[in-house]
């Protein structure tokens, strides 16, 4: 059994890591340093060394141009340091990434009227001009920090010269730099391939083909099984030369792998597919992948040979997956091809040893390693289980659950007619689109196609799975109204993406039209249709199902834990339900959290990086807890086992608790740990807590007598008499009087007397064994303490004990009713704990979302204690365990109410107690104020309550602009889809000049992209004529941004 | 069982469950194709196939959900074993951990499942223990499906001992058949031991399964059926790609009887 802990250290992400996120830059955390050794195992977070610090990150209006391109763009720049930013104001029709390292020079230009305008030279030779157009003041601060974050950058450069040739596009580009030169030589060589092809020498094609120009072999760059096996897919009707050309002359003007930017025909040549030979590459470029690669070139050596011939759980499961990995691939028949996908899989599972191994991680990578090398894959796959996917593949699957989820709400939201039905049949739509989300498509549609989509992915985010997934669903809108099981609407789906290649409008008298297939189809509804969904809208569902989502994962397993416990005593379920929530919020507890571990790298050994799960003998994870950890347990139960300490101040009363520490605690736990293991199961807890919380006087005093007798012989020593009276002590440690102190004295007193009479004869002198396991700090003062000789001999035995606390009415109560009752087991209000931690979101939501911070409450506190305190009201004592009330003192109404945690049965055996002294003071004062501690404040003196009004209209102030931006999300304009089966082809074209685009492309592309088969004759009319259709393009995209032209 | 039920395809939905590699799509592979595959296709999430089966007065029509097995994808099965009124939960013979994996999926199907869910307990690759725990001819089938459980327990193997060993030897099996089949009984599961490899027991699984359903109270899914039928009217190209269903009857034909 292991819990699903991370749910709920879940964060959401600031807004670095969202821009980060956005431009595909790794954090800065995650790069290693030039010093750092080679990051192996991958880390949560990586502490700042003292002396290197974080440089800082900048935004700035800037307006960009490209030597050789006209186009001009006004946008955003932003230094993310090591990397350069760039997204243009539309935030689509120009984009970049450029890493630090890739710049040569940088100049200031001379330029009129006080422009800043610096050029950046890259390594190949392109010139990028920025202007800033901030404030003069501002553009300088950016300058200098560009400067810094170059300058941190020299050392990195050293390390472009040997990275350059493990990339596809330099050997492309290694012609003659001339563009014209090169332009003919490659004109040449692909007419010449086409001519070959012409002659029938289609076997050889994938041979012949682009290789690249000069011809000399092979180059050293990374290449996938694709190379050696065959690329999926029909080369020439894929029209993989003419795509490869156009990448080139995109490549010359702008820019090529870590210097590649993204101008409107990248969108283009992007939505047609990838050429098969240029698509590893362009996936670690697109998806930033590429950057982890160059930052840790030695990583994934390293994560092989230092765990050859290592097995663990995964390295198991991915043995048994390998040869169910796309096993129609060639490749994947062959031992090649299987070595490679372990190498990636196990590299993998070692470095993220968190996440393991999780299946459809075999199909992926599977399908990366046709395109890309192991090491090229193993980068991307980190970059999608981190970025891409974010919990996708975990071991609770909570991404992947949470995308579910949000996939249904978005099916809700424009599909309306289909959720319904859906509804109505009892039919979930996760049945088909689970696996289309885990595997990016590739196992549900013919791998060329799922390649395209992954392209996509890859390039423009998550939302492209949802697009794609929602266009699925609306182009079989109608039969799927028809379908009224599970089995229907799986049969439907295969049918659907086993024709995906086939046209999508056979009888249609156009053989333009015909040609334009299922999948272009696809393409053209997702993209033009539910481009309403962005990455906003993902996040915003995904932010506000998340919480529903981690309730149910923390629901279930709780109901799997409680179910598959052996032995639940004489607790009903709901108790065990209750003991749960104990144990699970203990582990979740900050308190608990391991200070042994600064999130530096885990122990050797150690599976996990949280210490509390244990690998048992068969390769299960369990999750355990270690005493630290039962300390906060038992404190949540266990009345003495917390510090309680109420505070009343002029305004309020709160009781605020502290875990306690004590020997005795320590006991119970390693009494408890039934197979020394030195940590805690469920199960070990449940029926701890069974024996002393069904236990009467009898058994009380057998397992308290038990928990001090450690050698287990039947006999306490003095010095276990000693540490039982101080075990006592400890409990009664907040009682008000003397009356306790007095018992356990006369405890002692007796247990001497009857102890020396009844003490054995002749008692071996030797010294108390300890257990290994059990040696903690307190361990070793018990055998610093055992060590005085007489004091060790065997004393007290359990009938003597039984009487000495007979003896005295006070303990034989304590015994018979107080030491039971004060284990309680108290719902712990963690029920749906992420929906009740997560505030709503309206107006008021909103407000209380800005004040209710710990944060806050704390710094109200202290504000409070504060003012308490200058007005002589400030008092504090400490919450008693036992006590349970104070009789007639003005307060004691007051304390009734706070301990409303007391059982009937406590409150019934109360005892009379004087009340505590340094309360009366402060009874007067709260009175007036609350009375539970969880609520939120009332406002005691006119003086408070206009600071907190101020407080308070500042809150309001900001969760206005709040909602306003909440609205913004949500508000976007009405689209026509909800009538399933309409037509895609009226016209649609508000202005979306993208979307447009990909339309017209299609149009003008319909037959050269998948089209019309057989028809060689064309090939090289279509290859003259893709390239003026390219250029229209540019033309169009240059008149649409005029808006954003600006005279440099 | 409504004996009387005029011959008519009854869809039951059937749900297979069990720890990772225990051999649960080799299985339905088996059932469904009549085949053995080593490479079985991957299963993300679970996957969906379907198969015929004849008994002698209906013919059940299974639409079978084949469950990753792997841990992490628990929390995804419940969306898969709604509703569904049978379930093979599939243990493997050489793996005792898998059958304590076992025992908790009957558990929670018995507490968050279908009510009347009908439960198989599946020992699989009966194949790679010893020669002489292969042998014994499968139960044959019989009329009464309550029985059918202590036929085949009267048929126990005399080498079902079970001796866990590690070395290579051809006797690799960790669980006995005693076992499993007492704990079966005491949960009122079918039992049986089986290879997907061999095909030895498969087909009686599942046509036990058929028998043991109470079919009256899914009478109202046999509607669903006609509707099934509409459906593959207007949508032909269905049948075209799933020839699952096509070959299973194939199947049905060789084997004659039994499914």
């Amino acid at each position: 059994m292991s819990l699903p802990l991370h749910l709920r250290s879940y964060r959401e992400k600031s807004k670095d890591e969202l821009t980060r996120d956005f431009f595909n830059v790794p954090l800065q955390s995650s790069l290693p340093g030039p010093s750092d050794p080679p990051s192996v195992v991958k880390l949560r977070e990586r502490p700042y060394k003292n002396g290197q610090e974080e440089l800082q990150s900048m935004d700035i209006n800037a307006v960009i141009s490209v030597e050789g391109k006209e186009e001009v763009y006004a946008g955003r720049l932003s230094l993310l340091p090591p990397f350069l930013c760039f997204i243009s104001l539309d935030r689509k029709s120009c984009r970049y990434t450029i890493p630090l390292y890739t710049i040569r020079r940088v100049e200031r230009l001379n330029s009129r009227a006080g422009v800043f305008a610096l050029s950046l030279a890259t390594w190949h030779g392109m010139r990028i001009i920025l202007q800033l157009t901030s404030l003069l003041p501002t553009a300088e601060h950016f300058a200098i920090l560009l400067r810094d974050a170059l300058k941190s950058q020299l050392s990195a450069m050293k390390q472009l010269k040997p990275f350059l040739p493990s990339l596809y596009s330099e050997y492309l580009l290694s012609s003659p730099v001339s563009t014209a030169a090169a332009q003919q030589q490659t004109d040449h060589l692909l007419l010449g391939t086409e001519l070959n092809e012409k002659a029938g020498n289609v076997g050889t094609e994938a041979e012949s083909d682009l290789r690249g120009p000069g011809g000399e072999g092979k180059g050293i760059y990374q290449r996938g099984l694709g190379e050696q096996f065959g690329f999926p897919g029909d080369a020439r009707k894929m029209r993989e030369r003419s795509k490869m050309k156009l990448w080139r002359e995109y490549f010359m003007i702008h820019g090529r792998n870590l210097t590649l930017l993204r101008y409107p025909p990248f969108q283009r040549l992007l939505q047609v597919g990838l050429p098969s030979r240029l698509r590893g590459e362009l996936w670690e470029v697109m998806s930033g992948s590429v950057y982890l690669r160059f930052a840790n070139p030695e990583t994934y050596g390293l994560l092989l040979s230092q765990n050859a011939g290592k097995s663990s759980q995964s390295t198991d499961e991915i043995e048994k997956d390998l040869n169910r990995s796309l096993p129609e691939y060639k490749a994947y028949q062959s031992e090649e091809g299987l070595a490679r996908l372990r190498r990636v899989l196990v590299a993998y599972s070692f470095r993220n040893p968190e996440l393991g191994y999780c299946q459809a991680l075999n199909i992926v990578v599977a399908g990366l390693l046709i395109y890309m090398s192991e090491e090229q894959a193993f980068w991307l796959l980190e970059v999608l289980c981190d970025r891409i996917l974010p919990g996708y593949y975990s071991p609770s699957m909570e991404g992947t659950l949470l995308d579910q989820r949000v996939f249904e709400s978005l099916v809700h939201r424009c599909l309306p007619m289909i959720q319904e039905h859906f509804v109505s049949v009892d039919v979930q739509i996760s049945v088909a689109s689970l696996p289309w989300f885990l595997s990016l498509y590739i196992n549900s549609m013919p791998l060329i196609f799922a390649f395209r989509i992954v392209d996509c992915v890859l390039a423009m985010g998550v939302k492209v799975l949802f697009q794609i997934g929602l266009a699925v669903l609306k182009i079989n809108g109608e039969a799927l109204l028809e379908v009224t099981d599970d089995g229907m609407f799986i049969n439907l789906m295969r049918s659907y993406f086993a024709t995906i290649g086939d046209s999508a409008h056979p009888d249609h008298p156009d053989p333009r039209v015909r040609a334009i297939t299922n999948f272009q189809e696809l393409l053209v509804v997702a993209f033009r249709e539910f481009n309403v969904i962005t990455d906003e809208t993902i996040t915003a569902e995904r932010k506000r199902l998340r919480a529903i989502i981690s309730d149910e994962i923390e629901k279930f397993s709780k109901r799997a834990a409680v179910r598959n416990l052996k032995n639940i005593g004489k607790f009903s379920k709901e108790q065990i339900g209750i003991i749960y929530d104990h144990y699970f919020s203990a582990i979740c507890s900050p308190e608990a959290g391991p200070s042994t571990y600064p999130g530096s790298s885990p122990l050797p050994g150690d599976q996990f990086d949280q210490p509390r799960i244990q690998v048992d003998a068969q390769g299960r994870v369990e999750t355990r807890i270690d005493h630290r950890t039962f300390r906060v347990f038992l404190s949540q139960i266990a009345t003495w086992a917390r510090e309680e300490t109420v505070t009343t101040n002029a305004f309020i009363q709160r009781t605020d608790r502290r875990v306690a520490d004590h020997e005795l605690i320590d006991r119970l736990f390693f009494a408890w740990d039934s197979q020394n293991q030195g940590t805690l199961s469920l199960q070990d807890v449940v029926l701890g807590l069974n024996r002393v919380m069904t236990a009467g006087l009898m058994e009380s005093i057998e397992w308290f007598f038990e928990l001090h007798d450690k050698d287990k012989d039947g006999f306490l020593t003095k010095d276990e008499v000693i540490q039982l009276s101080e075990s006592l002590l400890f409990i009664f440690r907040n009682e008000p009087g003397d009356i306790y102190l007095a018992a356990v004295s006369k405890f002692i007193l007796n247990a001497y007397e009857f102890g020396d009479a009844t003490a054995p004869e002749g008692s071996v002198d030797e010294k108390i064994p300890i257990h290994g396991d059990r040696e903690t700090a307190s361990g070793a003062r018990e055998r610093s303490d055992s060590s005085a000789g007489p004091h060790n001999l065997p004393y007290l035995n359990l009938a003597t004990f039984r009487m000495v606390v007979l003896a005295d009415e006070l303990l034989e109560n304590f015994f018979a009713n107080d030491l039971t009752a004060s284990f309680q087991l108290e719902q712990t209000g963690d029920e749906d704990y992420h929906q009740a931690h997560q505030r709503p979101e309206g107006l008021l939501g909103g407000l209380m979302n800005l004040v209710v911070t710990n944060e806050n409450k704390n710094r109200l506190n202290r504000l409070a204690d504060g003012f308490g305190a200058a007005l002589g009201k400030h008092a504090e004592w400490r919450k008693p365990s036992l006590t349970k009330t104070v009789e007639s003192s003005t307060s004691s109404g007051d304390l009734k109410a706070r301990e409303s945690l007391l059982t009937p049965a406590q409150q019934a055996a109360q005892f009379q107690r004087p009340t505590p002294p340094r309360q009366r003071s402060s009874s007067a004062v709260s009175q007036a104020s609350t009375k539970t501690v969880e609520s939120t404040t009332t406002i005691g003196t006119p003086d408070e309550k206009r600071s907190l009004a101020d407080v308070e209209a500042r809150y309001r102030e900001e969760s206005q602009m709040v909602k306003a931006a909440q609205e913004a999300v949500m508000h976007r304009p009405n689209f026509a889809i909800d009538a399933i089966g309409d037509s895609d082809d009226d016209g649609e074209g508000e202005g979306d000049d993208v979307m447009d685009e990909v339309e017209a492309f299609l149009k003008a592309h319909g037959d050269d992209d998948e089209g019309l088969k057989g028809e060689q004759k064309k090939v090289a009319e279509d290859l003259l004529k893709a390239e003026p259709v390219g250029k229209g393009k540019k033309k169009d995209s240059s008149s649409a941004s005029t808006g954003n032209l600006v005279d440099l | 069982m409504a004996e009387e039920t005029p011959v008519k395809a009854v869809q039951v939905k059937l749900v297979l469950l069990g720890e990772a590699a225990v051999g649960k799509s080799s299985l339905v592979l088996r059932f469904c194709q009549g085949d053995f595959n080593e490479n079985t296709s991957p299963t993300i999430g679970a996957a969906f196939l379907t198969q015929k089966c004849r008994l002698e007065n209906r013919i059940v029509k299974f639409e079978i959900w084949d469950t990753a097995g792997q841990e992490r994808f628990h929390s995804l099965a419940p969306m898969y074993y709604r509703n569904a009124q049978a379930a093979v939960v599939v243990y493997d013979i050489t793996k005792a951990a898998s059958l304590e994996k076992a025992k908790a999926w009957v558990k929670e199907l018995q507490r968050q499942a279908n009510a009347n869910i009908v439960i198989a307990l599946v020992g699989n690759k009966l194949d790679l223990v010893s020669e002489s725990s292969t042998s014994p001819a499968p139960p044959a089938s019989s009329e009464a499906p309550a029985e059918e459980e202590e036929e085949e327990g009267s048929s126990e193997e005399p080498s079902a001992t079970p001796t866990p060993n590690e070395t290579e030897s051809d006797d690799a099996r960790q669980v006995s058949t005693a076992e499993a089949e007492a704990y079966a009984k005491e949960s009122g599961l079918l039992f049986f031991e089986a290879s997907a490899k061999t095909g030895h027991n498969v087909g009686e699984i599942f046509t036990e399964i058929a028998k043991t359903i109470p079919f009256d109270t899914i009478v109202p899914k046999s509607t669903t059926n006609t509707s099934g039928n509409r459906r593959s009217g207007n949508n032909n190209n269905d049948n075209g790609s799933n020839n699952n269903v096509n070959l299973g009857e194939g199947q049905q034909a060789k084997k004659g009887g039994c499914c």
